[in-house]
């Protein structure tokens, strides 16, 4: 700095004197500031500024000029494309798979079979889930073999080049029917039965035997896919220093990290992951699905591999929805006063356990409904079938169990000439009712939504 | 090989592609405009939407060869550098997108219909926006943003702008 600058320097700093060497030391450690710790927390119900604001998303102006990039709309230098072949059978064990014709083909880089997977197994809360299938199928949209090749289409035509013998097995597609003891297991020798969650409350028997009705129903609800916008996507780079780059659509990046490390014996600080926007989770994309696979062809290849679900590999090979077989058996008095209610759910969880176990809590702790009932039994089970896997999706098994005991309310209005809303303000929870579970539950507005409902769209009493 | 030459947001763009390839394909890959998104490949969501000769396709369905000496309007044509297309600030303004897959093809799919329909009712909207299929929203907002931008675009035309804002992106 010349003599000039530093006169500068110091008339816009209007600095008198230099700072001698002592004042322009930092202390070691810094004095303590104390500030005033406030936290501005809301009284329960009150209404805070925020509440009735319109927001709009800061990546909204991106979305609506296209220029958000998801990860089908990257590219990299050498890239390469990988499909995956489906075994397309329920239940079967591989014989024998023959990749020769693929692997001749031109254009055709590497195909990779459940074998050469270091750790095949993975899953967020049971590990029971291959990355490809390398003995046995467990359902119909498992990968058998996975290839990459220089162009979509050459790794499609490849697939049809892979030859797969199947010896096929019994397939277990009933979830009630593989409870039983003498049913074909999925993940032999293991039971079919995965999970269980019981809740007890009070007594059952001594409620329905003091009610003046019994309704017993059953009520099922069905399989169902996220059908996010964006199918699964993904893009793994192991490059020349042992380093695993993948850029994902996963809404869970850190969870993801570990299986990946676990699937392929990696120690995690070798993993980076990128997560790109995604075009749609709704909890179908919590967990990794083809990455390893990807991650493995790049290893083979020393490229980019690309991976995108085709819609219907959406449908066969992501995780769904359960499908629930709910009993509820309800005893009310004559004036709609319920006294007891017995619940047993059996959730399909198709092949692989997944995000199941959150389920069925979920689904057995709110299954007796938002109603106060003194005597509770409340069982859930959730069973392993030769069907898509099923996982997390918005509510966890909370919209299943609402649909059963809600749809059981108005029976039972009906059959005691009720009013529906009636039934529903003289049970409902109030402020401080205790949960089937016996947590102390606040801030409750049941009835005062229900009213102000009723109220807007003019509901007529009906009985 | 097919040779195709088009006119994309305002520019002739040609290219030599197989005969199988989709209109979508082509402008993904050999133009490297990505805004229309494969969501399924039938015809069925809506994500690949582009505007032809005014008229709101699936690219997807539609070869690349079928669209040679045609107009095509993609997402990228919509804004200037200086100012966004009122449908893309009523959509921003409304919240209209959240994961935004279905963003490009539904904003192409209001174009379509608000090039032929100042005024259009909300089963107007509801059926212009029928083949586009977003998972996220509702279709709530999107309804109320096609209705502004409805608004902002009558303004527009009655104040008749001198500067009137330029219908295609200049690069």
């Amino acid at each position: 700095m010349n003599e000039h600058s530093r006169v500068l320097e110091r008339d816009k700093l209007d600095i008198a004197e230099p700072l001698s060497d002592v004042e322009l030391r930092l202390p070691a450690v810094l004095p303590r500031e104390s500030y005033p710790i406030e936290t501005l927390t809301p009284d329960a119900r009150q209404q805070t500024r925020a509440v009735g604001q319109r927001v709009t998303r800061p990546d909204g102006r991106l979305h609506g000029l296209g220029q958000t990039k998801y990860i089908d709309d990257l590219s990299f230098p050498g890239m390469l494309y990988a499909r995956i072949k489906r075994a397309g059978i329920a239940s079967a064990r591989i014989k024998r798979i023959d990749t020769s014709a693929a692997e001749a083909m031109p254009g055709v880089m590497a195909v990779l079979t459940g074998k050469e997977i270091p750790v095949n197994s993975f899953g967020p809360s049971f590990q029971d889930q291959p990355v490809l299938v390398d003995d046995l199928v467990f359902h119909a949209g498992d990968g058998v073999a996975a290839v990459a090749a220089v162009t979509e289409q050459i790794a499609n035509e490849a697939l049809e080049k892979i030859v797969v013998e199947y010896e096929p097995l019994p397939a277990v597609l009933d979830p009630v029917a593989a409870m039983r003891e003498d049913s074909p297991k999925v993940h032999a020798p293991n039971s079919n039965i995965y999970a269980t969650k019981t809740i007890r409350k009070g007594d059952v028997e001594k409620g329905f035997a003091e009610s003046d009705y019994i309704f017993e129903d059953r009520f099922s609800t069905q399989m169902i896919e996220h059908v996010s916008l964006e199918p699964h996507a993904a893009i793994a780079d192991w490059d020349a220093n042992g380093r695993l780059t993948i850029w994902a659509t996963i809404g869970r990046i850190t969870l993801a990290r570990a299986d990946i490390a676990r699937t392929l014996k990696l120690p995690m600080s070798r993993i980076r992951i990128i997560g790109t926007i995604v075009g749609g989770n709704f909890g179908g994309k919590n967990e990794i699905s083809q990455e390893p696979a990807l991650a493995l062809l790049s290893k083979k290849t020393g490229r980019p591999v690309k991976g995108v679900f085709t819609r219907g590999e959406e449908f066969t090979s992501t995780t769904t929805r359960h499908p629930i077989i709910m009993d509820y058996k309800t005893g009310v008095t004559n004036k709609g006063r319920i006294l007891a209610r017995q619940i047993r759910l059996v959730l399909d969880g198709g092949a692989y356990c997944s995000w199941s176990e959150t389920t069925l809590g979920k689904a057995c702790i709110l299954a007796p409904g938002p109603y106060k009932i003194d005597n509770v039994l409340s069982e859930a089970f959730v069973v392993y079938t030769n069907k898509t896997m099923t996982g997390a999706m918005r509510g966890f098994g909370a919209p299943q169990v609402c649909f059963a005991y809600e749809s059981q309310m108005d029976d039972i209005a009906k059959k005691l000439g009720i009013d529906p809303l009636e039934i529903r303000l003289l049970n409902a929870f109030d402020e401080g009712s205790p949960s089937p579970t016996g947590q102390v539950l606040h801030s409750v507005v049941i009835k005062e939504s229900l009213r102000k409902a009723a109220d807007r769209f003019d509901w007529e009493p009906r009985s | 090989m097919t040779d195709v030459t088009m006119t994309i947001n305002g520019q002739t763009r040609s290219a030599s592609v197989p005969p199988e390839t989709t209109l979508l394909q082509l402008l993904r890959e050999n133009f490297n405009l990505t805004s229309a998104k494969l969501g399924c490949d039938v015809g069925d969501c809506g994500a690949c939407t582009v505007i032809v000769d005014g008229h709101a396709v699936n690219s997807c369905l539609m070869l690349a060869g079928q669209a040679d000496g045609r107009q095509v309007l993609t997402i990228e044509g919509l804004a200037s550098r200086e100012h966004l297309h009122p449908i893309q600030k009523a959509f921003e303004n409304s919240g209209a997108l959240q994961c935004g897959f279905c963003g490009p093809g539904v904003l192409l799919s209001a174009k379509a219909l608000l090039d032929d329909n100042l005024d259009p009712s909300t089963q107007e909207i509801r059926d212009a926006l029928s083949g586009n299929l977003c998972r996220c929203t509702g279709y709530t907002k999107m309804i109320e943003a096609v209705q502004e931008a409805a608004r902002l675009l009558r303004e527009e035309s009655r104040t008749q702008l001198t500067h009137a804002r330029p219908e295609v992106a200049t690069p």
